[in-house]
Order: C-alpha cells, then structure tokens, then sequence
C-alpha cells in the first residue's frame, strides 16, 4: 500500500469536493434560498453594526472605520470555519442515529474523511461580504498598500480562522460525550458575532478571558492590530498564528479521542 | 377530557427537557456570556455618547431590555420550523397527522412542556436577578399584569409565524434556508437584537407596521413603563391582539391550503 | 488455508447509565448518576481460515455488532488479543480498513445523493485500487448481476434491495480479504434474498474472500454457511460445523396452530396432551416443538385434531431464537 501524504488527501478532498457539488445541484431550490438566507444574516449584521454606530464618532478610541475592519475581518475569518467545516453541524444526528459508525471503516483518517464530505459554497458570499467590508474600511481608513501588508493580512487571517475552526471542532465533539449537545455548538457559533468588538472595551477581568479562557480575541481583534495599529502591536498578535495552529491541533485530537470513544457504545 | 390529553403532551415535554442537564449548563453559560458582551459593549456606547440618556432610554433602561428580551427569546424560541421541516422530510409528519388532534394544536402543546421549564428555568430567575441587582429599577405595578397578557399574544404570535414559515418546507427542501432567514428578520425587526428606540425614524415607522415588534418590543415596552398612559397600554395590546388573531388566521389557512394541495399530489 | 482473524479470550465492558423512572428520577439524574458495568462481550475465542464463509448468530443484544467492531478496529477490548491478518486492528485501523470491506445494516455507507457509479469511483480512489483491478471487479460484478441500471441511479432513489445490492458490491470492491455482512437480507422479499446470497456465495468462490455473516435469518445460513459460531449474552454457546448442529436440530419441527378460546389456556391444554412436546403462546399463535424422532408431525397434529378445532397451521423450520433456547437446556454433545 502507497503511503497517504498530502497529495493523497488533497486529490481524495478535490474529489469529494466535486460530488458533493454536483449533489448539492441536484437540490437546487434549497441552494438557493440557503445562500438568500446567508445573504439575509450578513445584511442583518451588517444593519445592526450600522444601527449601533452611526451616532457615535468613536467608541473606547476606536473610529467607526476601525470597527467596520473589525467587522470585516471577523467575516472573512470565519468563513473557513463555514465552508469547509460545516459537517460538524451534522455530526449530532450521525451520533444520535448510529449511521456515524459507516466514516469509521474507510482506510483514511477519520476526522479529514467527515469534514470532506461536505463544502458549505454559501460561506463564499460570506466571504464577499467580508473581503468588500474589509477593504472599504482600509480604504476609508487610509492605510496605504504594500505587498508585506498583504503577506500579513492573509497569514493573519487564515490563522485566525483556525480559532473558530478549532471552537467549532471541540464543540461539536461534546455530542460523543453528552446528548443535545446543540447548545454547546450553538453556543461556539454565537462567538463569532462577539469576536467583531474591540478587547478595549471590556474591564480587565473579562479581556484575560477573553485573550486565554475563551480565545475569542484572536478571531479578529489580535490579529487585525499587526495592520491596524502597526506602531503598537503587542506580543500577542504575533503569537497569533501560533496559538491558532495550537488549539487546532488540540481540537482535532478532542475530536478524534471522542470519536473513538464513542463509535463502540452506539449500535 | 380534552385538557387531559394535551397535559400529557406537557408533562413528557417536562421529562425530555430534564433529560439535558448538561444542556441547561450550557445554555446559562452562554446567556452569561452574551450578557456580559452586550452590558460591556453597551457601557462603552454609553460612555461614548457623553450623555446619560440615548434615545430615550438610559443605560439601565437599555441593559433591562436586552437581557429580558434574551430571557424572552430563549423562553420563546422552540425551533418549529426546524421540527416541522425535519418531519416533512423524513415523514413522520404522515404519523403525526393521523393522531387524533389538529397538527398545529399537537405540535404546539408538545412544545408547552418546554415552555413551562424554560419559564422557570430562565425566564423567572433571570427577571429576579434583573429586578435585585437594578434595586427595582423594573417598575411592579400594574404593568406587570399588562406584561403577562403581553407575552401570551406575543408567544401566540410567534408560534404562528413560525408555523407560517415551517409549513413553506413542505414546498421547498430548504429547512436551514428558511429558518435562517425567518430568525434574522424576526430578530432584528422585533427590536430583541437593539431597542427599536435606537433605529432610524423612517425604519421605526414601518416597523410599527410590522407584526413583529409584537413579539419582544410590545412586552418589554410595556414592562419598562411604569407609568403607562391607559391610551398607550391599550393601543399596545389591541395591536398586540389584532395581529394575534391576523396571524393565527392565517397560519391556519396557509395549512390547510397547503396540506390539501400535497394531499392531492400525493406528497 | 491460513488463519486471517485470530481471536484469544476477548472480553468487552462498558459503562452504561441506569436511568431513573418517572418526573421525580428525571430530577434525581440531573444531580446524581448512577453506573453500572456490563460485560457485551466474554471471553471469546475462535479462529477463522481465509476463504471462509461464517455464520455469526445469536439474539439481539448478545454482543455480536460489539465483536465485529472489535475485529474492524473500531473498538478496543478491554482484554485479549486479536489479530486480522496479522495486524491488531484497534492499534492499525487505518491499515485494517484496507483490508476489509462492512456493511452494516440498513445503514448504507453510499454517498446518499450520487449515482453509484460515482460512489464506486470515490471509493477507488480512497482505496487506492488501480486501475485495472477496478476495471476487473466490474466486469465481474457485471458477469454476476445486472449493475447497468443500477449504476446511474442516485443512491436515495434505489428501493431496499438495490441499496443492499450496492452496497455489498461496493464492500467488495477493493478486493477486501474479510467481508462483515450484517443483517444483509433484513427486510427483503425471498427473491431478492436469494439474490443477494447467490452474489455473496459467487463472491466469496471468486475472490476467495472471508465472509462473517451476522443474521436472524437461518434461510442465510443454510444458504452459505457452513461453520456457524453461537452468542448469547456475550458468551460463545456454540463453534462448529453446521451440519453438526443439524444432526442435533434437524428432526425438530415447530408446529404451529390456531384455535377457539383464550390461547394460553389451550396451550396447557395442549401440553398435557402431548407430553413429549414442548407448547407456548402467544397472541396469534400456539407453537409446539416436536421431536420428529420421537413423535412424527402428523402423528402430533392427527392426535390435537380430536381434542381441538384447528382453524389455521403452519409448519417451520426450528428458529435461531428456539435453537439457542434448546442449547441452554440441554446442551450440544
């Protein structure tokens, strides 16, 4: 037998990739109206951003320009976390029902195997939304523009993502331990809608919790100050990507020990 | 012995929702959480504005809104369009047709059993929580009455759009789709996610005609005025009452017309 | 002929919640919980020779679904040792997987919405089969059934017996040395059945491929198997020839009859009538197991006919259920 390198595993994901596609064509109407109802949240964010802060010149020291890159930042950050981790939504049901027990007999890993069966392609107007908001604001903002800021932004940002990402995992992987384990997933996903707001703006007791009990800060606040605020960056933006990578890696193995565990009890 | 019948239903809803210990952790945690977000971020807006009073409403005023409307929206959201939609798709709803009740009264009281525990279990300890750390700042008079039959019609009508949109799954596949875009509207026009006071006026004036803010604005404005104009109260909940009725109506005829056309095509 | 699964006194625990009754046990559950082990599997042991075709039976819960997780690598036994094919599936299973194929039930492991053959192309890939292998297997799936109409059909669109089809075609499909077929015929009418055994039995003289093969159904066992291995409640009651069994079996028939008035009364009734006979009821039928050797089955049914107004009979095979009922009480020599 070959040995499975990456190569393996990225011409196996583009394979599964394409069928789930043209599965996902085949119910065409509910494509459709999930990428409205995806286009609906993000207006929605979008208004209620608008709302809050169209009275106020600044808040905490943070302009209204600064806060929409916040907001846009954030978008684009959790938008891998949608696309290609959208399974984990599902992982519940296959639990509950018994039918997860079919992923554990194929010769690959078990957690790559899961996640590839479905791309979430709504995530991309998320991404949109994101990538215009983001670059509306650093122009507003008057940032300037060079080949190293975007060297930093993409490496920030995809790091960042890895936060949610690794949320994501561990929360969906209550359900080997606990049942109705949909408020635990619930309750990660509603951290994306916190990880748009300044640090700044909570009292100190909440910012440590914030930065290391619950690592919502790196989602977007972090990460975004190494372009945002290039003269004062602290040491924890560039520990960034460090501790994205980390809590990925811990979630995966959270993901795969809960997994193992349960695939056994459940017949 | 019809109530008989339909206490049943509440009292197995009372025993599952007990089942999820782990659940009801988890759920708290979350509430925290979004609480301990939204009085942080408020405190800055306020802080910001250099004013005591924004709107109409002081900080106080605005914090007592949104954590009540959270406790509302946990007290009130029994995800019907998700029930409905998943027993469309896997056919249970044929089952569920054939017992001898209307299948909106059935779903209905299924769900009264959670409503009684979450009633208990958030909504009250929430209000005393609010009442004692604001030292009364939640007027108890007569309002509270006015309150009570508030939160009935807006339940009513709540339960009613979300039949309304669940029964739209029996024509479209898409029960993510739907739902999402039902939640986001609903939450953003009914004034839960920021005080209506806060929006723009010309969104203000077509948002009273709107039947959502019956279901978190009217309660809570209500509640908030201690001293209500007779006028105000009446105009609140006749309002409140026609739209009740409005979608009740409605719900009721949309599935009837729709359960007959898939009864005549055979599902 | 080589062992390919080796098994040595495996036993397997778990840790099971005991759930309270009623409103005030649901509130007890939400502050305290209560454990209990239960031992599914018990120290087991057998060893299967590549090519076989084994019949892996006993009552719902006895543990069966509990050791074949164990030999697909999916469990860990608390104690005792397995090899498959010379690897210790749990520490291997990836590796395992490659060489085994599973279906499992009505669950099927096709991807629901594609057509199967896009199913069979994904599943080439993650198994690395090449090229020509894969084209073999087909022309040979071809030559044992008709795939052409089943292959562009999306998987969610087959009725049962296609699913099942497909998805034994597509555990076969890498050329596994061990095949676990669960239920494989449950829910079936009898010519799909005797469809699907032809296939396993052609599949199984082609390729030389080890099945185990878990059923209720002893039509499947006849059909294919010629060892059959015994659990109960996580013990091995039985391991051997099948023909052995049915020595021991074989002349019991299960008589099975309708009458006038309650049915348990009848049935005592009934047992003191024909003492050398075991009787039980229930809601539509009373059973008698009879001993062919001892009593013929006319000879039981002329001697009922005087005493009883027989309104309807049936004649069957003695079940897996009452074959293991007989070996608790009297033991296989």
């Amino acid at each position: 037998m070959k040995r499975k390198g990456f190569r393996f595993y990225f011409k196996i994901y583009c394979k599964i990739l394409a069928q789930d596609l043209k599965s996902k064509m085949s119910y065409r109407a509910d494509f459709i109206i999930s990428t409205i109802g995806m286009i609906f949240t993000n207006i929605s964010g979008f208004v209620s951003f608008w709302i809050l802060f169209r009275n106020f010149p600044q808040i905490k020291g943070w302009d209204y320009y600064e806060m929409l890159f916040l907001y846009g930042f954030s978008l684009i950050s959790i938008t891998p976390v949608q696309c290609f981790f959208d399974n984990n939504w599902s992982l519940r049901q296959y639990v509950y029902s018994g039918d997860f027990i079919k992923y554990c007999f194929r010769p690959i890993n078990l957690f790559f195997y899961y996640q590839s069966e479905v791309f979430d392609v709504k995530g991309l107007g998320q991404l949109a939304f994101g990538i215009g908001t983001l670059v509306y604001a650093w122009i507003k903002i008057g940032l300037g523009f060079t080949p190293l800021m975007l060297l930093k932004i993409t490496v920030f940002l995809l790091t960042a993502s890895l936060i949610m990402i690794a949320l994501q995992n561990a929360a969906a992987a209550t359900c080997f331990w606990i049942q109705n384990s949909f408020y635990v997933l619930d309750l990660a996903y509603r951290f994306r809608d916190y990880a748009k707001y300044p640090i700044t703006i909570f009292s100190p007791v909440f910012r440590f919790v914030f930065t290391f009990v619950m690592p919502i800060a790196f989602i977007a606040y972090y990460p975004s100050l190494v372009v945002l605020r290039p003269d004062t960056v602290p040491v924890l933006s560039w520990l960034s990507p460090l501790i994205g990578i980390a809590f990925f890696y811990v979630s995966y193995r959270i993901w795969m020990f809960g997994a193992m565990k349960y695939s056994g009890t459940g017949s | 012995m019809r109530t008989k019948k339909y206490l049943t239903l509440t009292r197995a809803g009372i025993l599952e929702a007990l089942q999820f210990r782990l659940s009801f952790l988890v759920m708290v945690i979350g509430n925290l959480l979004y609480l301990i977000v939204v009085y942080y971020l408020w405190k800055a807006i306020y802080a910001s504005a250099g004013t005591e009073v924004v709107n109409g409403m002081t900080f106080t005023d605005t914090l007592i809104y949104l954590v009540l409307a959270t406790a509302l929206f946990n007290f009130m959201e029994m995800y019907t369009v998700w029930e409905i939609g998943r027993n469309i798709q896997s056919g249970k709803i044929v089952l569920d047709l054939l017992k001898p009740m209307d299948y909106r009264k059935y779903l209905f009281w299924s769900y009264s059993g959670s409503f009684v525990t979450q009633f208990f279990l958030t909504f009250l300890p929430t209000f005393i929580a609010v009442s004692v750390v604001t030292h009364g700042a939640v007027p108890l008079r007569m309002n509270l009455l006015y309150f009570v039959i508030s939160v009935v019609m807006a339940v009513s009508i709540n339960y009613s759009i979300d039949f309304i949109v669940g029964t739209i799954c029996l024509y479209t596949e898409s029960i993510w789709g739907i739902n999402i875009m039902k939640q986001v509207i609903v939450l953003l026009l009914s004034g839960a996610t920021i005080p209506l006071a806060f929006f723009p006026e010309t969104l203000k004036t077509v948002m009273y005609y709107l039947p959502f803010q019956s279901i978190y604005n009217a309660p809570l404005s209500i509640l908030l005025n201690g001293n209500p104009q007779p006028r105000t109260v009446l105009v609140t909940l006749g309002t409140q009452f026609a739209w009740c009725i409005a979608m009740f109506v409605l719900s009721k005829l949309f599935w009837k017309v729709s359960l007959r056309q898939i009864t005549v095509n055979g599902g | 002929m080589s062992a390919i699964i080796e098994i040595k006194n495996i036993t397997k625990e778990f840790k099971v919640l005991n759930r309270r009754e009623g409103l005030k046990g649901s509130l007890k559950d939400l502050f305290s919980r209560d454990y209990k082990i239960v031992r599914a599997v018990d120290n087991i042991s057998m060893t299967i020779e590549q090519g076989e075709i084994v019949g892996y039976l006993g009552p719902n819960g006895a543990g069966k679904s509990t050791t074949i997780k164990m030999m697909t690598g999916v469990l860990e036994p608390t104690s005792g040792e397995i090899l498959v094919d010379g690897n210790i599936p749990y520490q291997n299973r990836t590796k395992n997987a490659q060489k085994i194929g599973v279906v499992f039930g009505q669950r099927s492991q096709l991807w629901w919405a594609l057509p199967l053959v896009e199913s069979f192309k994904l599943l080439r890939d993650i198994y690395q089969i090449p090229g020509k292998d894969y084209e073999e297997m087909l022309a040979l799936y071809r030559s044992l059934v008709d795939i052409e109409p089943l292959l562009h059909k999306p998987v969610r669109q087959m009725s049962l017996g296609q699913r099942t089809l497909s998805d034994i075609l597509a555990a076969f499909l890498h050329n596994p040395k061990i095949v676990f077929l669960d239920e494989p015929t449950i829910g079936l009418d009898v010519s799909m059945k005797a469809k699907i055994r032809t296939l396993i039995h052609a599949l199984n003289q082609e390729k030389h491929t080890t099945v185990i093969l878990t059923t209720h159904d002893m039509g499947d066992v006849d059909a294919l198997c010629r060892r059959i291995v015994i659990i109960d409640k996580g013990k091995m009651l039985y391991d051997n020839d099948i023909e052995h069994l049915k020595r021991f079996f074989g002349s019991y028939r299960t008589l099975k009859i309708r009458v006038a008035g309650d049915l348990s009364e009848q049935a005592d009734k009934i047992q003191k009538e024909v003492p050398e006979c075991s009787v039980s009821a229930d809601e539509e039928w009373i059973s008698v197991l009879v001993d062919e050797d001892k009593a013929g089955v006319m000879e039981v049914l002329g001697k009922l006919q005087k005493t009883h107004r027989i309104r309807d009979m049936q004649l069957e095979e003695i079940s897996t259920e009452e074959v293991i009922k007989k070996i608790y009480e009297e033991g296989v020599k």
